[in-house]
C-alpha cells in the first residue's frame, strides 16, 4: 500500500497544481503569421494587492488587444530584493520589452542598463527614476504619477474639507511599513501638513484588518482631538471605515484615502470617507504594452512622461467612477 | 512554621502552568496603566480583547498542536483560504451556514493533508507546513487575482453570530474565543485524549510503547489546528463582511509567539490553552498600550520580540525552579 499511495499522492498533487495554474493564468494569445511579441511587466506591487491587480488587467487587456504575450511578475509583499531578482529573471527570458517600476533606482540601475544595452526596450511605470538627468536609467518612457505627488494632493484636498479652519490633528495609517510607495505618499502628506503647522503622525499597521482597526482605535483614544485620517488603498481604508461606522465618527473625523476600491466607493457614497486620490493605474498597465508594440514595429515612442494622476474622487464624481471600479478598470 | 507554609504557597503558585504568562501580563498592564490614563478602562480592555480574539483562536489550535510536538506554519494561509471559500460560495447563493461549513471543511482537509504528509514522509512539520503555507497562499492569490471578496448577500444574521456586535464593544469573536479556550482547556486537562496529546509531545517513543496511536493523535491535532485557524478567519469575515487574500499574512508567527508566551515549549509535551489565551491577550495589550502611552507605533514589532524572549526566559526559569 505504501509505495503506491505515495506515487498516487505525488501525481495527483502535480496534476492538481497544473490544473490550477492552467485555469488561473493562461496568457497565450492566438498565434498569428506576423511577429508575436513577448513582454514582461515587473512591479514591486504585491500580487495580492488589488491596486496592482488593475495594472495587471490593463497589461493583460493590452496583450489581448495587440496580440502579444504579457507576463506579469510581482512579489507577494513589498520587497526590493525580490523585485530585482524578478527583473533579472525577466531579462534572462530575452523579451521584446520590459515594463518596470523603478522603486529603487540604485538597485535597478545595473540590471536595467544591461538590459537596455542588450537591446531590450524598457518602459518605467508607477515610480520613476527620480535622480538627476545624467544619472537616470535611460528607459524609453515613463507612465504614471508619483506617490509623493499623490500624497501632496491628498493633503491639499483634506485641507479643503476644513475651509478656513484647519484640522487639529491628523494621523496616517501605513499598512505596509517600509513600502517605498506608501512612505512616499506619507512624506507628501506630512510636508503639506507641517507647512500648515498641523500635528501629524504615522501609524504602523499591517495587511491584517483587525490589527489596523485596533491600532487606529487606540490612537483615537489617545488623541481624541484627531479629526483627519489618511489611509492607503483598501487594506488601510476598510478597517478604518469600519471603525468610523462602529463609533459613529462620520463627520467628526474625516477620512481620506489613496487608490480606489469598491469598499471605498461605497464609503464615499455613505459619507464615511470624504475622498480618495486615484492614479488610473489601468493606464500604467495598458499603455506601456501599446508603446512597446509600436516601438518594436515602427520605432515610435512618446518623448515625454505620460502622467496618469492624481485625480480626486469624492462625492461629486463617485458615481461615474463606481462603474469602472466594479469592472476593475480603476 | 510560617516560613514553611509560605514556601509551600510559593511552590504551589509556581506550579500553576500559567504563572509565567500571568505575571508577565500583570507587569505589562501595570506598566501601561502607569504610562497612560486611558489604559485602565473597561472599554479599552473589552476592545483589545475583542480585537485579539482572532489571534487567540488561532493560538489555541497552535498550542494544542505544539503540545503534541508539532508546528503548523500554514495557519495564516488557512485563516484566509477558509473564509474566501465560504465567501465565494455565499456570493453564489449558498446559504451562509453551508458556506461556513464548506470553508471549515476545506480547513480540515488542509490540516489532514499536513498531518498525512508528515506521517508518511517523516519530514519535520516545520517544513511540511511551511510548504503548505506557501502553496495555499499561492492558490489563494491565483484564484482571487489580488481582489478582496465582499459578502454581497442580504442574510447577515449568521455572519453576525460569528463576528457581529454583542454589547459595549464586545463582539461575537470574543465570546467564541472564551468558549474555545474553555472547551480545549477541558479536553487537554480532563480527558484521556488530552493525556495522549501531552504524552505524544513529551516522549513519542514512550507514548507508542504504552499503546497510544501517535499518528492518529498528530493528524487529529493538525486538523484541529487548521479548523481553528479557519474558524478565526470566519470570525474576522463576520466582522468586516469581506476578506482579503493577504489576510493572515505573518499571523502564524504571532500565533506561535502567543503559544510560547503562554508557556508552551517548542519541543512539545508542555503548554497551556489558558496560557495561549493570556499570550494572545498580552500581544493585543502591547499593541494598544504602546500607542496609548504615546510610543512611536513603528516600535511595536521590536517590543514584541523583546517580550517574547523575556517571557520564554521567565517561563523556563519558573519551570526549572519547580522541577529542580
Amino acid at each position: 500500500m505504501g509505495k503506491n499511495t505515495y506515487i498516487f499522492f505525488i501525481v495527483s498533487l502535480i496534476f492538481l497544481n497544473s490544473i490550477f495554474l492552467f485555469a488561473s493564468g493562461k496568457q497565450e494569445a492566438v498565434k498569428s503569421p506576423e511577429q508575436h511579441y513577448k513582454f514582461y511587466v515587473v512591479t514591486h506591487g504585491g500580487i495580492s494587492d488589488p491596486f496592482w491587480a488593475v495594472v495587471k488587467k490593463g497589461a493583460k487587456d493590452a496583450g489581448d488587444m495587440f496580440n502579444c504575450d504579457v507576463i506579469y511578475l510581482g512579489p507577494e509583499t513589498f520587497s526590493i530584493q525580490k523585485l530585482v531578482d524578478m527583473v533579472e529573471t525577466a531579462i534572462a527570458g530575452k523579451p521584446d520589452g520590459l515594463v518596470v517600476t523603478i522603486t529603487d533606482a540604485q538597485a535597478l540601475d545595473k540590471p536595467l542598463r544591461a538590459a537596455i544595452e542588450a537591446g531590450i526596450p524598457v518602459i518605467a511605470i508607477n515610480v520613476p527614476d527620480s535622480r538627476e538627468n545624467y544619472d537616470k536609467i535611460p528607459y524609453l518612457a515613463y507612465v504614471g504619477t508619483d506617490d509623493y505627488t499623490m500624497g501632496i494632493e491628498a493633503a491639499k484636498r483634506m485641507l479643503e474639507e476644513f475651509g478656513t479652519g484647519k484640522p487639529e490633528r491628523a494621523v496616517i495609517l501605513v499598512h505596509e511599513v517600509g513600502n517605498a510607495g506608501l512612505e512616499a505618499r506619507a512624506r507628501g502628506i506630512i510636508e503639506v501638513f507641517m507647512e500648515h503647522d498641523i500635528s501629524i503622525e504615522k501609524l504602523a499597521g499591517s495587511p491584517n484588518a483587525s490589527e489596523n482597526y485596533q491600532v487606529v482605535d487606540a490612537y483615537l483614544t489617545k488623541h481624541p482631538e484627531t479629526d483627519a485620517i489618511f489611509t492607503f488603498g483598501p487594506l488601510g481604508a476598510d478597517p478604518v471605515i469600519n471603525l468610523i461606522e462602529d463609533k459613529n465618527l462620520a463627520g467628526k473625523v474625516k477620512l481620506g484615502g489613496v487608490d480606489l476600491s469598491i469598499s471605498m466607493i461605497k464609503a464615499i457614497r455613505e459619507g464615511d470617507m470624504v475622498f480618495t486620490v486615484d492614479q488610473q493605474q489601468y493606464l500604467q498597465g495598458y499603455l506601456p504594452i501599446d508603446f512597446l508594440v509600436l516601438y518594436n514595429k515602427y520605432g515610435l515612442i512618446p518623448t515625454g512622461d505620460i502622467i496618469t494622476g492624481p485625480s480626486i474622487v469624492d462625492i461629486g464624481n463617485v458615481d461615474s467612477v463606481a462603474d469602472m471600479v466594479n469592472k476593475r478598470f480603476r | 512554621m510560617i516560613q514553611k507554609k509560605l514556601i509551600g504557597i510559593v511552590n504551589r503558585t509556581l506550579r500553576i502552568r500559567e504563572i509565567g504568562s500571568l505575571s508577565g501580563l500583570l507587569i505589562i498592564i501595570l506598566v501601561f496603566a502607569f504610562l497612560s490614563e486611558h489604559f485602565l478602562t473597561l472599554a479599552n480592555f473589552v476592545g483589545i480583547f475583542t480585537m485579539t480574539a482572532e489571534l487567540g483562536i488561532i493560538a489555541i489550535g497552535v498550542t494544542f498542536l505544539m503540545i503534541s510536538g508539532e508546528f503548523d506554519l500554514s495557519v495564516g494561509s488557512v485563516f484566509a483560504v477558509a473564509p474566501m471559500t465560504g465567501a465565494i460560495l455565499m456570493n453564489n447563493g449558498v446559504p451562509p451556514l453551508f458556506g461556513v461549513l464548506a470553508g471549515l471543511l476545506v480547513a480540515a482537509a488542509i490540516g489532514f493533508l499536513n498531518g498525512f504528509v508528515l506521517i508518511k514522509t517523516k519530514i519535520p512539520s516545520f517544513i511540511v507546513t511551511l510548504g503548505s503555507m506557501m502553496f495555499f497562499r499561492g492558490l489563494l492569490l491565483a484564484f482571487s487575482g489580488g481582489f478582496q471578496i465582499s459578502y454581497l448577500g442580504e442574510n447577515n444574521s449568521f455572519l453576525n453570530a460569528l463576528g457581529g456586535k454583542i454589547f459595549f464593544g464586545m463582539r461575537a469573536s470574543g465570546i467564541w474565543f472564551i468558549i474555545c479556550t474553555v472547551i480545549f482547556s477541558l479536553i487537554l486537562n480532563r480527558t484521556k485524549y488530552g493525556n495522549h496529546v501531552f504524552a505524544v509531545g513529551g516522549n513519542q517513543e514512550a507514548a507508542k510503547a504504552i499503546g497510544i496511536n501517535v499518528s492518529k493523535v498528530k493528524i487529529i491535532n493538525f486538523v484541529v489546528c487548521s479548523v481553528m485557524a479557519g474558524f478565526a478567519g470566519f470570525t474576522m469575515f463576520g466582522r468586516f463582511n469581506s476578506i482579503d487574500p493577504t489576510a493572515g499574512l505573518q499571523l502564524e508567527l504571532e500565533a506561535i509567539a502567543s503559544a510560547v508566551i503562554g508557556g508552551a515549549v517548542l519541543t512539545g509535551g508542555y503548554g497551556s490553552i489558558i496560557g495561549a489565551f493570556i499570550g494572545a491577550f498580552l500581544i493585543g495589550i502591547l499593541r494598544s498600550g504602546l500607542i496609548l502611552a504615546g510610543a512611536p507605533s513603528y516600535w511595536y514589532k521590536a517590543f514584541i520580540g523583546i517580550i517574547l524572549v523575556a517571557s520564554v526566559i521567565l517561563n523556563t526559569k519558573i519551570r526549572k525552579t519547580v522541577a529542580g
